[in-house]
C-alpha cells in the first residue's frame, strides 16, 4: 500500500511553496512532490565574481548552445544561473514549425522562483471585468474583493517594496519603503508628470525584495544579479520564504527528483487518490496517495499532468468534461519600447546595483477614459543608467589618458520597454505530442500559440509612446523598437485550465477546484482566465493561498 | 570536475593536461601548428608577445595596474582555445599577423620590436581607422577592423579581471547600499 498524505502538491517552486506553507501550517501531513534536484542556499552565486567564472560572463556558450539552445534565449541563463534552467534534451517539447514558442523552465526545489524577475503588481477589477465588458472568452468567477485579503495576505509575509500611488487600476498593498529613482529616472518621472498629468505615473518598481529587515530575512544589500540566488534571503523564493517556513511545521514531506507522470482517479467516488510517480534517478515508478491533490507545478506542466491522466471517462484529459483543458494558452506581449539619452546631471550617477527599475502603469483603455483602436493595455518597465567602461570601443583613443577619461560614467540613457496583455484565444492550445517523451519516458507537450493582431497593436502604441514621453523628458537619440518575441519569452505563460462559473466552459471554479473532480486544485498560471498586463506571480500566490483556505475548510467539515 | 577547480588548474600550466574536455583543443592547436607558448593553448610566443604588447598599450599601466599585469593576453588565448569558432580564431590570428605587416611597413620591425612610439604611432593610425569604419552605414562597411575587436578583448579581460574590477573600477560585490545619486567621482561601491 502507497503512503497516504493528508495532501500532495506537485511543484515546489512559486505556488508550490505557498500550498506546502498553508496546508502545513493548518496541520495537513503534506507532501511536495519535485521533479528536479534539492538545491539550497549552498547553491547561490550571486557573490562569484566574474574572474571566478571560466569566461568571465561571456558564457561557455558551445555547451551553452549543445545543451540549452532554448533556455539560453533567457537573459538569466548564463554563465553563472545556467544551472537553474532545464537541459533541452532531457525535456523536449514540440510546435507547429511556423509557430515558434519559447518553454522556459526551471525544474529544481525552487523552481522558477529562484530566477524570476521579482515584480509584484496586483490586478484591478479593470482585469476581472474586462472579458465580460468586453464580450470575449469568459468572465472571470472572482472580482477583486475576492481576492484582495489574499493579496493583503501573502504580500505582508513577502514583503513588497514600493510606493503607494493610489490608482485604481493599480491597487496599493501594504508595502515596505520603496526603493529609489536615479536622478535619471526623477527627470524622467517629473516631465511625465508635468505633460500627461493625473494619466501617466512614472514609479519604482514594486518587487518582492526587501528594502528593511522583514520576518527573519535580511534587507537587500544591492550586490546586484537576483537570478543567481540570495544568501540573505532578500528576495522573495519558495527556498528562501515560504518552504522553510513548511519544514519547521514538520508537517512537510519534500521530494526531490519526483516527476509525476500522472493523476490516479477513482470513478466511483468522482475523486483523484493520489499521484504516479517516476523516480527521477532510479526511473522507477512510484504511486502516492492523498485525500486532496494540488497542481503547482507551472502552467504548461500542470497541464500536461491532467493531459497525460486520461481515464475511459475523460478520455481527453482528467478534469476536462469542457473540452478547455489546454486551451487559452497566453503570454504577456513584450517588447515595445523606446530608448534615448537624457540630461540628467552630469556630476551624479547611481552607486550599487539596485535590482529593480521603473514602472509605469497601464494608461490605455482606463475606464471612463478614451478609448484605443485595440483591447486592454500595457505597463513599462525600463529605467535610466550611465555608460560604463563598455563604451570604451566606441571611445576614440588608447593609453592612458584614454583609459582614466572612462573613469568618469558615460552619458545618461532612459529605457522604457513594454509588456502588454495577450486576449485569451481558443486557438492557442497544448495537446500531448503523441511521437515524443522526455527522458523519463512522460509524452510531452505540443504549443500552439501565436500572438494576434491586438497583441501587435499594443506594443506599436507602446512603442509610439514611450518616444513620445523621452521627447517630453528632453531626450535626444531616441530609438523607438518592437521586438518581436515568440511568445513564451516573457515566461507569464498562463490560461490552459482557466476558472470560471460554468462547468462546461471552464476547468475550475472560484476556488482553483476542478468543476469535474472536487478534491483537486490547480493553483498556477494555469487557472488564469485572461492576462491582464501585470507581472503575474504575485497573483498567482495569492490565488493559491485562498484555494488552500477554502480546501482546508472543506476538509474541516467533512466535504471533501 | 566543478567550475571552481577548473579555474583553478587555469591559473596553473598544468591545466592542459589536468582537464580531459581541454585535450581535445590543444590537440587542435598543435595540428594548427601554432604549438602554443608556455601556459598558452593557441597563441605562439610571437603571437603572446604580440598581444600582450597591444593590450598594454591599450590599457597601460598608470595609477593602476594595466593590461599586462591583468594577463588580458591569457584570457584572449583561452576564448581563442575554448570560446571562439574556428572561424573567428582564424581571423583573429589573420588579424594579429596583419598588425606585423602594418608595423614592417610603418618602422620596418614587427610590432613588438618597435619602440614605444613606433607603436603608439600605428595604433593612433589603427584607431582612426576604426572610427571612420564604425562612422559608415552597417550595410556598406564590410567586416570589422581586427583592432576594433582586440580595443574590445582588452577592455572587457581588463575590466573582468579582479586586477581591473578592483583596482581601476572600484567594484564592490557588495555595495551595501544603492545611492541614486552619488556625486560622478564617487569610487565606493561603485563599478
Amino acid at each position: 500500500m502507497p503512503k497516504t498524505y493528508d495532501a500532495i502538491v506537485v511543484g515546489s517552486g512559486m505556488t508550490g511553496g505557498w500550498a506546502a506553507k498553508e496546508l502545513t501550517e493548518a496541520g495537513l501531513n503534506t507532501l511536495v512532490l519535485e521533479a528536479g534536484r534539492m538545491v539550497t542556499t549552498a547553491d547561490y552565486v550571486e557573490h562569484v565574481p566574474t574572474w571566478q567564472v571560466r569566461f568571465r560572463g561571456l558564457d561557455d556558450r558551445k555547451t551553452r548552445s549543445a545543451t540549452q539552445p532554448i533556455q539560453r534565449e533567457c537573459y538569466a541563463c548564463d554563465e553563472w544561473s545556467s544551472k537553474f534552467f532545464v537541459n533541452d534534451h532531457d525535456n523536449p517539447y514540440t510546435t507547429p514549425p511556423d509557430k515558434p514558442f519559447l518553454f522556459l523552465r526551471g525544474r529544481q526545489v525552487g523552481g522558477r522562483s529562484i530566477m524570476w524577475g521579482r515584480q509584484t503588481y496586483r490586478w484591478s477589477d479593470l482585469d476581472f471585468e474586462a472579458n465580460l465588458r468586453d464580450g470575449i472568452s469568459i468572465d472571470w468567477p472572482i472580482r477583486y474583493a475576492d481576492i484582495a485579503p489574499w493579496y493583503d495576505h501573502v504580500e505582508r509575509f513577502v514583503g513588497i517594496s514600493g510606493e503607494k500611488l493610489g490608482l485604481p487600476q493599480l491597487p496599493d498593498g501594504p508595502f515596505l519603503p520603496p526603493m529609489e529613482l536615479n536622478c535619471g529616472e526623477t527627470l524622467v518621472r517629473d516631465a511625465v508628470a508635468k505633460h500627461w498629468p493625473g494619466e501617466r505615473v512614472v514609479t519604482i518598481g514594486r518587487c518582492a525584495i526587501l528594502t528593511e529587515n522583514h520576518n527573519g530575512r535580511a534587507a537587500c544589500h544591492y550586490c546586484g544579479p537576483c537570478e543567481r540566488g540570495c544568501v540573505t534571503r532578500s528576495y522573495f523564493s519558495s527556498i528562501n520564504a515560504t518552504l522553510p517556513v513548511a519544514q519547521a511545521t514538520g508537517k512537510m514531506t519534500l521530494r526531490p527528483h519526483s516527476v509525476v507522470h500522472s493523476l490516479m482517479y477513482d470513478r466511483g467516488r468522482r475523486r483523484v487518490t493520489g499521484v504516479r510517480v517516476i523516480d527521477g534517478q532510479t526511473k522507477h515508478a512510484i504511486e502516492f496517495r492523498a485525500r486532496v491533490v494540488f497542481l503547482c507545478a507551472s502552467t504548461l506542466e500542470s497541464a500536461r499532468i491532467l493531459l497525460n491522466s486520461k481515464t475511459p471517462e475523460f478520455p481527453n484529459g482528467l478534469a476536462n468534461s469542457s473540452g478547455e483543458l489546454g486551451r487559452n494558452l497566453m503570454d504577456h506581449v513584450m517588447g515595445g519600447g523606446a530608448s534615448g539619452k537624457i540630461n540628467a546631471p552630469a556630476d551624479k550617477k547611481p552607486v550599487g546595483r539596485r535590482p529593480n527599475g521603473i514602472y509605469l502603469p497601464r494608461f490605455r483603455n482606463l475606464q471612463g477614459g478614451p478609448k484605443s483602436s485595440f483591447l486592454r493595455g500595457y505597463a513599462y518597465q525600463g529605467g535610466a543608467g550611465r555608460e560604463g567602461w563598455g563604451r570604451g570601443t566606441e571611445m576614440p583613443g588608447f593609453g592612458a589618458d584614454w583609459k582614466h577619461a572612462l573613469r568618469d560614467p558615460g552619458p545618461w540613457h532612459f529605457t522604457f520597454y513594454g509588456f502588454g496583455e495577450c486576449l485569451p484565444d481558443r486557438n492557442n492550445f497544448v495537446e500531448i505530442d503523441p511521437t515524443t517523451v522526455d527522458a523519463w519516458g512522460v509524452p510531452v507537450l505540443k504549443i500552439h500559440c501565436v500572438y494576434g493582431p491586438n497583441e501587435t497593436a499594443l506594443m506599436q502604441d507602446a512603442s509610439i509612446a514611450a518616444a513620445e514621453m523621452l521627447a517630453a523628458a528632453g531626450a535626444w537619440d531616441i530609438s523607438p523598437f518592437v521586438h518581436n518575441n515568440p511568445p513564451g519569452k516573457a515566461i507569464h505563460e498562463m490560461g490552459t485550465a482557466r476558472m470560471g462559473r460554468d462547468p462546461k466552459t471552464s476547468v475550475l471554479n472560484a476556488h482553483n477546484q476542478a468543476h469535474d473532480i472536487p478534491n483537486l486544485f490547480v493553483t498556477d498560471g494555469a487557472c488564469m482566465t485572461s492576462s491582464a498586463n501585470q507581472n503575474p506571480s504575485i497573483t498567482y500566490m495569492a490565488l493559491t493561498a485562498r484555494a488552500c483556505a477554502y480546501a482546508v475548510n472543506l476538509m474541516r467539515r467533512k466535504e471533501l | 570536475m566543478d567550475r571552481r577547480s577548473l579555474l583553478g588548474l587555469l591559473g596553473a600550466t598544468a591545466a592542459i593536461a589536468a582537464a580531459p574536455g581541454d585535450l581535445a583543443d590543444y590537440g587542435r592547436a598543435i595540428h594548427l601548428g601554432l604549438g602554443g607558448s608556455p601556459g598558452r593553448r593557441v597563441l605562439d610566443p610571437h603571437q603572446d608577445a604580440t598581444v600582450v604588447a597591444l593590450t598594454d598599450v591599450i590599457l597601460p599601466a598608470t595609477d593602476t595596474p594595466g593590461a599586462k599585469a591583468a594577463r588580458v593576453n591569457e584570457f584572449i588565448d583561452l576564448l581563442l582555445a575554448e570560446w571562439s569558432e574556428a572561424e573567428e580564431r582564424d581571423r583573429f590570428l589573420a588579424g594579429l599577423a596583419a598588425i606585423d605587416t602594418r608595423a614592417r611597413d610603418m618602422f620596418g620591425k614587427d610590432f613588438v620590436d618597435g619602440t614605444p612610439g613606433d607603436q603608439s604611432r600605428l595604433l593612433t593610425v589603427l584607431d582612426h581607422e576604426a572610427a571612420q569604419w564604425n562612422a559608415k552605414p552597417r550595410a556598406t562597411r564590410g567586416p570589422e577592423p581586427f583592432y576594433r575587436r582586440i580595443k574590445w578583448l582588452t577592455l572587457f579581460g581588463y575590466y573582468t579581471s579582479q586586477v581591473g574590477a578592483e583596482q581601476e573600477a572600484h567594484f564592490a560585490i557588495i555595495p551595501g547600499r544603492f545611492v541614486p545619486c552619488a556625486p560622478a567621482d564617487s569610487t565606493a561601491g561603485s563599478e
